[in-house]
């Protein structure tokens, strides 16, 4: 090794010193590390002056920035133009509510049931309803801005307008069916 | 032997007493470690049993690493090292007996504890308060011992492996008290006198220089002695010896808050976590150098001496560890590390690594000095070497790949300005077969572990103790001698006043960080001030805290765009200024809860906590069935509500005496509203009843906006 040593490094034992036998060089400290450890304290420095006394953003002041650069999820549900007739196509579409099928599954199985019977939300196979009146719109509204103080997530922030649309498809055709064993009507009944 | 001989002697038998321990007790870290990591790759390993679900499991897996394990090491070397750099026997080897046996009794206390479930909350700081005040009496036992020890010293000077032990012993004692702090309500249950920030800014210095003065200093101290030892090799640079410390021990101390980055504790304090985590990097690299470059000219060891091959092996993961840490600490990296399981990586390679490693480097030096024999095999110790690196790299590795796959997948926003990943189970179960990968380096790991242990209980067998002993050599330098010293030579030769230094260095950080915080009213906005929780809350909180909710659920928002869209508004300190302690958590195995009250049904979380896959297909969260057949113990809320409101919490005396009674009456309306919607009747005695009271206040009790 001693032919990679540099110049520095003298590998003088230092008189005296001797702890159960174990000896100490007098070594300098390594360039690169010193340097690595003045620019660290330099960085830290100029980093500190600038987050708590120039003005540097603050933590808030990041995440407003970082919410402008979010696009806002364009509400599907604010469409003024949707109407029991222009939904009614695409609500009798099987296709449409097989899609919808699937997204029932994943995401409104855990509290409605896997039939549609109710569980911890209201049945949804009779023909009373809480919100919504049973109507496209109104199961399409409130599948997508949600009941949330009733545990009914906005699922407008989660799921695409084509899946939106699917899924009140599918639970619109449940309406009526009146299966076995489900929760008992909760709301009013709407013919 | 008479006792003039024995005082000739070195005191060995307790050294060999804390290395058997340290090596039983590995074992115990290493197979719950294992377990817990399974329990993760497959929920029904949780085998619905309440003492060793995953909550429970894993504190208790950290304590046996960190004090069982890690601490029995350091005081094997400790005594080992100490006594031979100055050059007598311990001060009193009945104090040394107590420190054994009280320590052990410890880790038993904590093995019973743990899982019955009580705990502080506070990770690493769980063990309640009677167990806490015997860790400082037997903690004082050990500082008196040692510094016994130097006072009767031989050996005039400090070697640097002992200003790293005096810099341990005087830091986690005050550690340890401070953070200790609290008011019993019962014989096992206490709350912490500070709360919320203050408790999480406690909590966290205290949680971060444990790593700093329990897991890396003591182990600097027996690196400076078993690497220059075993290799017959000079210290590299005594120069980088004395910066390295004292940078070490200074700015180590500071560095607490980076567990905190994005919360909502105070910026400046922040700030102050990352700028000095990132100046760590350099002083720690330092005992990296000095660890290394000691082998220069005995590098041929490498290959011939396992023990070499540990310590190597440990210094490199050391220095890994120590770069890693500075980099997360850097905000932008931490906010995508932060709560993943790329901070457990980060842990498990100082662990296993450095901590573990440099333990087995050094049991496998002391077992054949100890018992005067030789090693039994050195092939099976290489066999070890190479299972224990391949498990810890397998480990590391699966990990670093999980936290980096979640926190992307956390974070993700599409075109649409939705969370590309919604359901948060869904990141969980792309890194569920990480999690396998991980528990297969934990069994490569302790396959290596037992293939040790047969090694040394050969080693042992053929070995002697008694023909081990030592005598006393006379020292190389008297203490009387007054040659002319100036600096830092002049202070090595002053423990009293390096102690006192020592001590001055690790309390300016602290005091300057932890001081101005303790006036929480400076922080909190008149018009935020948030309503206390209820008397069945509460109850529920102390469930939530006993079933150690904490380990896998935060309860902190942090300002992002894909949090808030997650989670809601980021926390305020204001939610969590009546928090005993503070659950802001420091992992996300599941979601978090800062805003989860009334976001679901009542039924919703009874059937969760029933079985969570009923609402959450996939879900990797244990079962909690006997959550429905305990029942709530509301005679001791009013008790509860007294030391809460001794405390500053701005209960009534009526809240407080009616304690019990309110929180019956709560109960009632949550088990009615549970059974009009279908569950069994009955349950408003439960603890799951209390439990919901507690989900549904959370981000619940500030103002409306």
């Amino acid at each position: 090794m001693n032919n990679h040593q540099s110049n520095k490094e003298k590998d003088e034992i230092i008189k005296g010193h001797e702890y159960d036998g174990i000896q100490e060089y007098d070594n300098p400290l390594p360039g690169w590390w010193l340097t690595t450890f003045y620019g660290t304290i330099i960085f830290a420095a100029l980093y500190y002056v600038y987050y708590t006394f120039m003005g540097g953003p603050t933590l808030s002041q990041e995440l407003e920035a970082e919410m402008k650069a979010v696009p806002a999820v364009q509400s599907a549900s604010a469409d003024s133009n949707m109407t029991e007739d222009t939904l009614a196509a695409k609500f009798g579409d099987q296709n449409t509510i097989a899609q919808g099928k699937t997204v029932y599954v994943a995401k409104c199985l855990p509290c409605h049931a896997e039939n549609g019977g109710g569980l911890i939300g209201p049945n949804l196979t009779d023909n009373h309803w809480i919100n919504g009146q049973g109507t496209r719109v109104g199961i399409f509204k409130v599948i997508s801005t949600g009941v949330t103080d009733k545990g009914m997530p906005a699922w407008e922030q989660m799921l695409k307008p084509e899946e939106l649309t699917a899924v009140a498809a599918f639970v619109y055709s449940l309406k009526g069916t009146n299966v076995s064993g489900g929760k008992p009507p909760q709301g009013q009944e709407y013919k | 032997m008479s006792n003039q001989n024995l005082l000739n002697t070195y005191d060995d038998d307790i050294v060999r007493k804390f290395l058997m321990a340290c090596l039983i007790w590995a074992g115990v870290a290493f197979l719950v470690g294992l377990i817990a990591a399974l329990q993760l790759a497959y929920w029904p390993l949780n085998l619905n049993l309440e003492w060793i679900t995953f909550g429970r499991l894993r504190p208790l897996h950290t304590n046996a690493a960190i004090f069982a394990f890690a601490g029995n090491a350091i005081f094997a070397g400790i005594y080992h090292s100490s006594q031979r750099l100055l050059k007598t026997r311990m001060f009193n080897d009945t104090l040394s007996a107590i420190h054994f046996w009280g320590w052990q009794l410890i880790i038993v206390a904590a093995a019973i504890t743990l899982p019955l479930g009580y705990t502080h909350g506070k990770e690493y700081a769980e063990l309640e308060w009677p167990i806490d005040l015997s860790i400082t009496l037997i903690w004082v036992v050990f500082a008196v011992n040692f510094f016994g020890t130097i006072a009767k010293r031989k050996e005039k000077h400090l070697y640097v492996a002992l200003w790293f032990y005096i810099a341990t012993i005087v830091t986690v004692a005050v550690l340890h008290i401070v953070n200790s702090i609290e008011i019993p309500v019962s014989f096992m249950k206490s709350y912490p006198v500070f709360a919320g920030i203050q408790d999480a800014l406690v909590q966290w210095w205290y949680g971060h220089n444990a790593v700093a003065f329990f897991l890396t200093t003591p182990f600097l101290g027996l690196m400076y002695y078993y690497i220059p030892k075993i290799a017959n090799r000079p210290v590299y640079s005594y120069r980088l010896s004395i910066v390295h410390f004292w940078a070490l021990v200074f700015l180590y101390i500071w560095a607490g808050p980076h567990h905190l980055l994005y919360t909502a504790l105070p910026e400046w304090a922040q700030t102050l976590g990352m700028i000095f985590s990132v100046m760590l990097w350099a002083p720690s690299w330092g005992g990296m150098i000095n660890g290394l470059l000691t082998l220069r000219g005995a590098w041929h060891l490498l290959r011939t001496e396992p023990t070499i091959k540990f310590l190597v092996t440990a210094v490199t993961f050391y220095a890994m560890s120590t770069f890693e840490g500075p980099l997360l600490s850097i905000k932008s990296v931490n906010a995508l590390g932060h709560y993943t399981d790329w901070i457990i990586g980060h842990v498990h390679g100082g662990a296993l690594g450095w901590n573990g490693f440099l333990a087995f480097g050094m049991a496998y030096y002391l077992v054949p000095k100890l018992w005067k024999t030789e090693l039994f095999s050195k092939k099976l110790a290489n066999t070890h070497f190479w299972i224990g690196t391949t498990g810890i790299l397998l480990y590391y590795i699966s990990m670093w790949a999980a936290g980096i796959t979640q926190g992307l997948m956390w974070r993700n926003i599409d075109a649409s300005g939705r969370l590309l990943y919604p359901d948060f189970v869904e990141t969980v179960t792309k890194i569920v077969p990480l999690y396998w990968v991980r528990a297969l380096g934990g069994l490569f790991f302790l396959t290596g572990y037992l293939i040790m242990m047969y090694n040394i209980t050969k080693t042992i067998q053929q070995g002697n103790a008694a023909k081990a002993t030592e005598t006393i050599p006379t020292p190389a330098h008297q203490m009387g001698s007054h040659e002319h010293e100036t600096g830092h030579r002049k202070l090595e030769g002053m423990a009293t006043v390096f102690t006192v230094l020592a001590l001055i260095a690790i309390l300016v950080g602290s005091v300057i960080e932890i001081y101005p915080t303790l006036s929480l009213h400076k922080y909190v906005k008149q018009e935020n001030i948030t309503s206390p929780y209820t008397a069945l809350e509460l109850a529920g909180r102390d469930i939530y805290i006993k079933e150690g909710c904490y380990v896998c659920h935060s309860q902190m928002i942090r300002p992002m765009a894909s949090e808030v869209l997650r989670y809601g508004q980021p926390s305020t300190l204001e939610e969590s200024m009546y928090d005993r302690p503070f659950q802001w958590g420091s992992k996300r195995t599941g979601p978090d809860l800062a805003r989860v009250g009334s976001k679901y049904p009542n039924l919703w979380h009874y059937r969760h906590m029933i079985d969570p896959r009923t609402v959450t297909p996939n879900s990797i969260m244990p079962n909690y069935p006997w959550l429905v057949q305990h029942d709530t113990d509301f005679l001791i809320l009013r008790k509860k509500l007294s030391v809460m409101k001794n405390l500053g919490v701005p209960y009534s005396d009526a809240e407080v005496s009616n304690a019990d009674i309110d929180a019956q009456k709560q109960a009632q309306t949550i088990a009615d509203d549970l059974q009009a919607q279908g569950a069994p009747a009955g349950l408003a005695k439960k603890e799951i009843v209390a439990l919901i009271a507690y989900l549904q206040a959370l981000g619940q009790k500030g103002v409306k906006k």
